[in-house]
């Protein structure tokens, strides 16, 4: 029997349509995947199922929900049904589950106010759930006491309380390494097996490839192609579609390494921590002008610790970071995770650029000689940071750091938060950086692959450890040839 | 789901409209006010002592005979003209070291902090009576202890800020670009502070001209003959009944200036 079936879905805005007719269903045991990059309207088919559109927004079309039949187009009659039919697997569930409520207290409510359970019959069923999920122990601690992992396992079991068939996953893994990606993907496939139904949107190809089933790849607020996922991830039909394949890092070429060239930086014996806890120690390598260094490691294990230090923005607690004689002050140059948070909110960009390039004496017409290398349009600069796209402000971020000519560059992640195309648009910049400027890059990143597949040498570093401080230094991984 | 649901506010716009055009009718009758009825607020009558409007006193006359209305406009120049003095001299003080104690934290930060919090457990009325009086004239010292007591406000919150936006990733970058403290400054934390400071203006303002009548009203603030809002009230009270005009003119005047000030600055929804 069809859980749920989603016939012509549209999504407009003020008349404009933002999402054109999809349809889709949902079947017991197997998963559907909505794949598409940011602003593919992927969200907003999950929000006309649910009726929980923004006000703006109107939804048109038809949606049977077991034996329930609802009209998009009137969300009111959707409101019955959450929790007891459909649920939501919150974003960064941590940050959804109550800071002052037990864990097990957040699960026996919903038995309790959702499904009418009575208060002691809630808190067996709670115990019961967490048990099922590995969380015995965890039911009396509150949310700042748990893991990532455990908070998410919380959240789905808080979700799926009310006796919800189907589960609705909006980039569960947002934000997460790749080790959690698979950890969470192994608990929505589990909560699959237990019955009903999975529905799971993204943008992260492992995470789709991980959960299989079926998939709907959505562009620009249309269905560009649909069937099996192992097909249409082994051989997609569409241009878009393959693009968006080839943009995965496990699909990327390897990029040819470089020639050691002039020495940038050479850290000898570098230790530090952060609030009492040893992240690394013992930590020595050299860079030199045109070579990437990945550095890869769990969240939390001090890789943006390490880019201070190397910055020269807080003191290492033992060893020394020298930069090489004769470099300018501004010669090392930072590129963030958040591109938004780096600039400065209330300026246009065209303003926050045109200031940068006579500081260190180069000409206005560098900014408009670089826009078109960076494939930016000259319009991005009469806007403020948060009107642009993640993508094009990596790039204009990166284009304010070449008008300072770099010799150094440490991108903290630069590409966490775009999707796989742009991701590969601004890594291929980044490298193409390195060997036309002469650039010496530290790349950070939580993907693998990315570096393996960029880096001319890798550092890996071990997860810090609260309990045994001292113990564990990284361990200094090189691929290929070290200069 | 990430999206926020946006709600339009037509009403706080609404509000701080009727807020500025309570101020602007304030200050048009305190400064227009003279040139279009001439006349002198100390020049006494005693004949039309506590008679009703005429041409010439278009809110009739106290109890000395003095025009009610000039009275009020030479009132509402006054006050209002202390108590931006004061909020311009505090506001600045607290800018500067507000930004100097968030940028260099340790021990420039604790003292300041700890100074601000000292006289924020004094009570104000008692401070600006403390100064009034060490310092000669009654006007200085109203600027100089209503400064005293508003610049506090002004330091917490830019000091507040101010360290959340030097913590920030853009000012990090804005550094490593090799900009300095000025262009820090200019670009990062004065737009972020301006709506704050301007609501704390607002405030301050109102809270000056209400210490400045309440002193008035109890015989330690301005001194007769002067004209002062507070004072004024304070004079006609006895005359409650045979004069209810001259009695409601300062107090409906006070009104609305202070709730004019409160509304622009309360309604700000940021």
């Amino acid at each position: 029997m069809t859980l749920l079936k989603a016939d012509d879905i549209t999504v407009a805005q003020g008349g404009t349509p933002i999402l054109h007719p999809v349809s889709l269903h949902l079947e017991p045991g197997e998963p559907l995947v909505i794949l598409g990059e940011t602003g593919s309207g992927k969200s907003l088919l999950a929000q006309a199922i649910m009726g929980t559109l923004p006000r703006d927004l109107a939804a048109r079309g038809r949606v049977v929900l077991g034996d329930h039949l609802l009209d998009a187009a009137r969300p009111g009659g959707f409101r019955p049904l959450w929790g007891r039919q459909i649920a939501v697997l919150p974003q960064e569930p941590w940050l959804s589950l109550d800071p002052l409520m037990r864990a097990k207290g957040q699960v026996t409510e919903a038995h309790h106010l959702v499904r009418g359970m009575t208060v002691p019959d809630a808190g067996a069923q709670a115990t019961a759930d967490l048990d099922r999920l590995g969380l015995a122990e965890a039911g009396m601690r509150y949310p700042h006491e748990l893991s990532g992992g455990m908070a998410q396992r919380v959240a789905i079991a808080a979700a799926r309380a009310g006796g919800a068939r189907i589960v609705i996953a909006d980039e569960p893994t947002k934000g997460l390494d790749a080790a959690r990606r698979d950890e969470v993907a192994d608990l929505l496939l589990a909560e699959l097996a237990r019955g009903g139904g999975l529905l799971v949107i993204t943008h992260d190809l492992a995470l789709a490839r991980r959960i299989g089933g079926r998939m709907i790849v959505l562009r620009e607020g249309r269905v560009v192609e649909t069937g099996p996922t192992a097909t249409v991830m082994g051989a997609p039909t569409q241009a878009y579609t393959r693009d968006l394949i080839a943009a995965d890092p496990e699909n990327w070429e390897l990029r040819n390494r470089r020639p050691a060239g002039a020495p940038v930086l050479t850290a000898t014996g570098l230790a530090a921590g952060r609030g009492g806890v040893r992240l690394f120690s013992d930590l020595s390598f050299d860079l030199t002008a045109g070579r990437i260094l990945g550095v890869t490691g769990p969240s939390g294990c001090g890789k943006s610790t390490l880019g201070d230090v190397v910055l020269g923005l807080a003191p290492p607690s033992a060893g020394r970071m020298s930069r090489s004689a004769g470099l300018a002050p501004t010669a090392f140059q930072k590129l963030y995770q958040d591109p938004v948070a780096a600039f400065p909110r209330h300026r246009t960009l065209g303003r926050t650029l045109a200031d940068v390039a006579p500081r260190h004496g180069e000409p206005q017409d560098r900014i408009d000689r670089l826009m078109p290398r960076l494939g930016l349009a000259p319009v991005l600069l009469t806007r403020k940071p948060d009107a642009v796209s993640g993508g094009e402000l990596q790039r204009l971020a990166l284009l304010r750091l070449l008008l300072v000519r770099p010799k150094f560059i440490f991108a903290d992640e630069p590409t966490s938060r775009l999707d796989p195309i742009t991701q590969k648009q601004v890594i291929d910049l980044l490298c193409e950086t390195a060997t036309t400027e002469g650039c010496a890059i530290m790349l950070v990143s939580h993907d693998p692959e990315l570096v393996a597949r960029t880096a001319d040498h890798v550092l890996s570093l071990a997860p810090a450890k609260a309990s045994e401080p001292d113990l564990s230094g990284p361990r200094v991984k090189l691929a290929g040839h070290l200069g | 789901m990430t999206d926020a649901v946006m709600i339009p506010r037509p009403a706080g716009l609404a509000l701080r409209w009727t807020g500025a055009a309570l101020v602007a009718a304030a200050l048009v009758l305190a400064l227009i006010g003279p040139l279009a009825v001439p006349g002198d607020p100390f020049a006494q009558s005693l004949i039309k002592a506590l008679s009703g409007p005429e041409p010439a006193a278009p809110l009739g006359y106290d109890h000395l005979g003095r025009s009610i209305f000039h009275r009020l406009a030479a009132a509402l120049r006054l006050s209002p003209a202390i108590a931006m003095a004061a909020v311009l001299t505090a506001g600045l003080a607290g800018l500067g070291l507000g930004t100097w104690a968030a940028a260099r934290g340790g021990w420039t930060d604790r003292i300041l902090t700890i100074l601000a919090d000292a006289l924020l457990a004094l009570p104000g009325l008692l401070l600006v009576l403390i100064v009034l009086a060490i310092v000669p004239g009654t006007a200085l010292g109203f600027w100089a202890g209503l400064s005293l007591v508003l610049w506090v406000e002004f330091f917490r919150l830019t000091r507040a800020a101010t360290r959340a936006v030097l913590a920030s990733p853009a000012v990090q970058a804005t550094r490593l670009l090799g900009f300095g403290p000025v262009y820090v400054f200019r670009t990062h934390i004065w737009p972020e502070i301006a709506p704050m400071m301007l609501t704390a203006a607002a405030f301050g303002t109102a809270t000056a001209i209400m210490a400045i009548a309440a002193l008035g009203f109890v015989h330690v603030g301005m001194r007769a003959p002067t004209p002062e809002l507070g004072l004024m009230m304070v004079e006609l009270l006895p005359y409650w009944r045979e004069a209810p005009l001259a009695l409601l003119s300062p107090v409906i005047a006070t009104f609305a200036l202070l709730l004019g000030l409160t509304l622009l600055a309360g309604s700000r929804d940021t």
